[in-house]
């Protein structure tokens, strides 16, 4: 048996585990005793979560559809057909009636070289991904106050803080290695308070659990500053040195007394006095937060308000402390570091600058568009006006992923020409033109970047399954059919170029990561990597953090007579997001094979509904039944939804109302009705 | 009865090499840092070492996912082939607590119901032990008598004497290889046996020191049915996040599930036996419902089998080894000695 040393597929931890290989078949995983973050242990997706690599349903061959059937195809018959197609879309409606869909499941030489493709051979800036839906609060809140849109501070710290305040998080299910450390901050003495509208796992070891109504996340940190700045624990040196903005926010939280902040959110006003000073008090506090803070039309000041309760307290550029959003997806921090973003090129250099522009213009040798381009909310929109025409999507499934799935389907299937690359028949390849096989991350050499910033290699172990294809290779083909020769050897040659134009990524070589992996910025070949951020100055330009001052807004669908439940919505430890991987290995269907919404026993009891019972669960825009399960877990008013089963896919209930200017959905609130099944 | 022979440590490649003709040779590399059992390939083994792989060797007897048998399906006709593993292999550097592993294995694959997979691999496969000279980090293998030196379940058994092993044979197959081998071994002097003993004696005392003085297994189990109904069950499983690393990587934990992988068009479909956890709600579902519904229950069936009922049903057989490794996988930071060190005090 031959045991390859990899990183983990499913979240952004970035777990090492050896993949046993027998006769080209995985058949094995060990775990990595070595590994900085791992450490031995790996969650149940990393132990059992790979049976999908040799399931029966994988795409092995190009499809290309006639009729409403798909037949098989060759390689050179799907790009001939693909490139014809976006160049004729290109010459009648130009570049911008094109839009690509990377995704933070593939590499960063392969994010790369999509955004690449999309700009320097379609000519377009219409080039985002799943981020979109997770983070892209963070990415601009974070880079607004903090000038850099990430992890401050990298995962090992954590467990030696004083203080952790989890926030959004239900870390246990979604980043197990990071609450691993949490788990090991509170043994160690530290203490935990968990705000959260649910009692999740985490909440047991709570100093303090805060049950805030979903949405109310400023109305609780803004309390929170009202409490530190009227008592006085206000780190004044950090404030005076390090910040700019204090008075503004002074004013604004002025307004936010515990008794006003316990009336938005519903938390006692003692609590949120109490979670105030715990946090202050602490010499180390550490900040964890994910979706529940992002998702949210407030996503971009929720984050704002996590950095600005940081810095109030002079918990940042140290050890163990600063604002950890943690990024979901194995590779979404480096499908942004790659800029498969609209606005920015690779490192987040921005396409308006022209000077930045000039540096790709001479190193790509073609002329760059210069205006950004839409993000995948946006993109859904202009499909169902007309505007944009083709879209390729690479390992997304946006029509179990995005909100409002009878909108996102409308748009689809308005569109003149989709293409979707991707290692099983998605819901979404299924209303493509053209299919072509990917692979899954066993069968191909590159790189993913953790939520901690760190680069690690994943390190090809078996051939690509059937005739499919590595995603970089697909890439590089069909930029090939489309007049724009794309020509590298090997991912260790993009990763040479990536490191050549990212200043962050700058000293990252194959070489250098076969001695493990580099948290970045990482400028240069000697330089080691950067765990904590922000040490002396701040990366924003000037050096200084920047307060926002931040007024609360409530979410934008609130309950009401006709439908008087809040919908929330998320995901479990045992599957990962729409299940394409997850639902098709038997130890995880095993333990959530179908789709279920969980119920406060009083609501139950009001409503008739019992536990185990089939419920239907509506809102404005559609209708899904599935089983009731009757949990005290969760606040009175509120149900959960997991968004993982396609056949009660909570995004036929949510709404697609964004963030004004994150533009990502607030999966976290909308308002729904209950009637028994 | 058992023979010593003395072996130079600069003839341990040559003696494992010579048997690569015969035998597949496993043995422990490092990999990345990392302690892991390996076929030996050109790689030489890593003869000095503290602990053991973090994966035990069961897997070559049990493997994670084991193809037992495919089968073809044309009209009525059912062809069925079953894939019994009597590849010859030799395993070098297996830790007394490992080979007390096999022995219970044994017992529960190999007495009243014989599995065939098993047996197979196991009347095949030749256990070369290596005792510890040193405590690991986190195994507690002296009070449950598993460790630190081996008494009993190899072919062969070795201990590190600084520049040379003394070897105890173990069975018929031991002292065979050893003969085919003999000029490779010096005969055992009284010295050396009068080392042996003061090194065994030295090793317990040191592997003492590092364990909790509230760990004792002649009163474990008595302590243990006493505690059924604490609620340290609770709390210690407050933290565990159900990813069943404990059952995979422990030496006895043999619970598997079969599941059918079904052909593509007009294939071959295959029947798959892997690893399974009793920590995870969908154990036992094929009857229904893991009977045990919240984690507390799960977590102290767990330590009950292996302290309870393992040796209750088997006859004294050990349940828990001691070597640790339960511990150092838990993502919860949940530790079996930090348990029994809760009972004993009770």
């Amino acid at each position: 048996m031959r045991k390859i040393l990899t990183t983990c597929e499913f979240c952004g931890c970035g777990c090492n585990f050896y993949l046993g290989v027998e006769d080209d078949k995985v058949v094995a995983v060990y775990p990595c005793a070595s590994h900085p973050i791992s450490q031995g242990k790996l969650c149940i997706k990393g132990w059992m979560g790979h049976e999908y690599i040799h399931s029966t349903e994988r795409l092995k061959t190009p499809l290309i559809k006639e009729g409403d059937k798909f037949r098989e195809a060759t390689w050179d018959e799907a790009y001939q057909l693909i490139a014809d197609r976006l160049q004729q879309i290109k010459e009648r409606y130009g570049s911008d009636s094109i839009a690509v869909s990377t995704s933070a499941k593939c590499t960063n030489e392969e994010n790369y070289l999509l955004q690449k493709l999309a700009r320097a051979a379609i000519g377009t800036n219409n080039v985002d991904h799943c981020a979109r839906l997770c983070h892209a609060s963070t990415v601009i809140g974070l880079s607004q106050t903090f000038g850099s849109g990430a992890m401050t501070n990298s995962i090992p710290e954590i467990g030696s803080a004083d203080v952790i305040f989890v926030i959004g998080s239900n870390t246990t299910e979604q980043h197990p290695l990071v609450a691993d450390q949490i788990v090991k901050g509170v043994k160690g003495g530290a203490r935990l308070i968990v705000a959260d509208p649910r009692q999740i796992q985490l909440t047991k070891l709570a100093a303090l659990h805060l049950s805030h109504r979903p949405g109310t996340d400023v109305a609780l940190i803004n309390g929170m500053l009202n409490v530190i700045i009227a008592e006085d624990l206000v780190d004044r040196e950090f404030v005076s040195s390090r910040t700019e903005g204090f008075e503004e926010l002074k004013e604004v939280v002025a307004g936010y007394t515990p008794r006003k902040a316990a009336e938005i959110t519903g938390v006692p006003a003692e609590k949120i006095i109490e979670a105030a000073r715990i946090y202050a008090g602490g010499k180390k506090g550490t900040i964890i937060y994910a979706m529940g803070i992002t998702q949210h039309t407030t996503g971009v000041d929720n984050v704002m308000s996590c950095a600005n309760l940081a810095m109030l307290t002079g918990n940042m550029g140290r050890e163990s402390t600063g604002v950890n959003p943690l990024r979901g997806q194995n590779n979404v921090q480096g499908a942004c570091d790659m800029g498969t973003l609209p606005n920015v090129f690779p490192g987040y250099q921005a396409v308006t600058n022209t000077e930045l522009r000039q540096k790709f213009e001479k190193a790509w040798g073609v002329k760059l568009p210069s205006q950004p381009g839409v993000t995948v909310t946006g993109a859904i929109n202009k499909m169902i006006a007309g505007e944009i025409k083709a879209l390729y999507i690479m390992g997304e499934n946006p029509m179990i992923s995005d909100p409002d799935m009878s909108h996102t389907e409308k748009a689809l299937k308005n569109l003149g020409f989709m293409v979707v690359q991707d290692i099983f028949l998605t819901e979404t390849a299924r209303l493509a033109d053209v299919v072509l096989p990917g692979v899954s991350f066993a069968e191909k050499d590159g790189t993913f970047t953790s939520t901690e910033r760190k680069v690690q290699r994943v390190r090809k172990a078996i051939e690509p399954l059937g005739s499919s294809r590595p995603d970089w290779k697909i890439i590089t083909e069909l930029s090939s059919h489309l007049g724009y020769k794309m020509d590298y050897p090997s991912p260790r040659e993009v990763m040479d170029e990536i490191a050549k134009l990212t200043p962050s990524y700058g000293g990252i070589s194959y070489d250098r990561l076969e001695r493990g992996g580099l948290c970045w910025p990482c400028p240069s070949p000697d330089h080691p990597g950067t765990p904590y951020l922000h040490k002396e100055k701040f990366a924003r330009p000037g050096g200084k953090g920047r307060f926002s001052a931040v007024p609360y807004r409530p979410p934008a669908e609130l309950p009401d007579d006709e439908y008087p439940f809040t919908l929330t919505t998320g995901r479990t430890g045992f599957h990962w997001h729409t299940g394409t991987m997850t639902r098709k290995d038997w130890a995880l269907d095993r333990e959530y094979p179908k789709g279920y919404v969980e119920i406060n026993p009083q609501d139950a009891a009001n409503t008739g509904i019992r536990n185990g019972a089939m419920v239907k669960v509506a809102s404005r825009r559609g209708e899904i039944s599935m089983q009731a399960n009757v949990v005290d877990t969760i606040q009175e008013g509120l149900v959960f939804i997991p968004f993982h089963f396609a056949e009660a896919a909570a995004n036929k209930l949510t709404a697609a109302n964004l963030d004004p200017v994150a533009k990502i959905p607030e999966y976290k609130v909308c308002a729904v009705k209950l009637e028994r099944g | 009865m058992s023979e010593m022979r003395i072996l130079d440590k600069a003839k341990l490649a040559e003696f494992i090499g010579k048997l690569g003709a015969d035998f597949e040779v496993i043995v422990p590399r490092r990999e990345n840092g990392n302690l892991v059992f390996g076929s030996l390939d050109h790689t030489q083994p890593v003869v000095e070492f503290t602990g053991k792989p973090l994966v035990p060797p069961k897997e070559y007897f049990f493997p994670q996912r084991e193809e037992l048998l495919t089968f073809t399906v044309k009209g009525k006709e059912i062809k069925v082939e079953a894939h019994l593993d009597k590849v010859k292999r030799v395993i070098w550097g297996i830790r007394p607590c490992d080979l007390a592993g096999i022995k219970t294995l044994d017992t529960i694959f190999l007495s009243n119901y014989t599995d065939n997979y098993y047996q197979a691999r196991r009347e095949n496969t030749i256990l070369m032990g290596l005792n510890c000279n040193e405590p690991c980090s986190s195994g507690f293998c002296s009070p449950l008598g598993t460790g630190p030196f081996a008494k009993d379940s190899f072919d062969l058994l070795f201990t590190d004497l600084g520049n040379r092993f003394l070897i105890e044979t173990g069975s018929e197959a031991g002292r065979e290889l050893v003969a085919s081998s003999a000029d490779l071994f010096a005969e055992a002097r009284d010295a050396d046996k009068a080392k042996l003993k003061e090194l065994e004696e030295k090793c317990k005392r040191a592997f003492e020191s590092s364990l909790p003085s509230t760990v004792d297994l002649a009163t474990v189990s008595n302590k243990l049915s006493g505690a059924w109904g604490d609620a340290l069950w609770t709390e210690e499983s407050e933290t565990c996040i159900l990813c069943g690393g404990c059952n995979f990587i422990c030496p006895t934990c043999h619970c598997f599930n079969i599941e059918d992988v079904p052909a593509e068009q007009q294939g071959v479909s295959t029947r798959v036996r892997y690893w399974d956890s009793c920590q995870l709600g969908g154990f036992t579902q094929m009857a229904a419902e893991n009977t045990r519904r919240t984690q507390a229950e799960r977590l102290r069936q767990r330590v009950f089998h292996k302290l309870v009922y393992i040796p209750d049903k088997y006859n004294g057989a050990v349940g828990c080894t001691g070597c640790g490794r339960c511990i150092e996988v838990c993502p919860g930071e949940i530790s079996i000695t930090n348990i029994l060190g809760r009972v004993m005090r009770k």
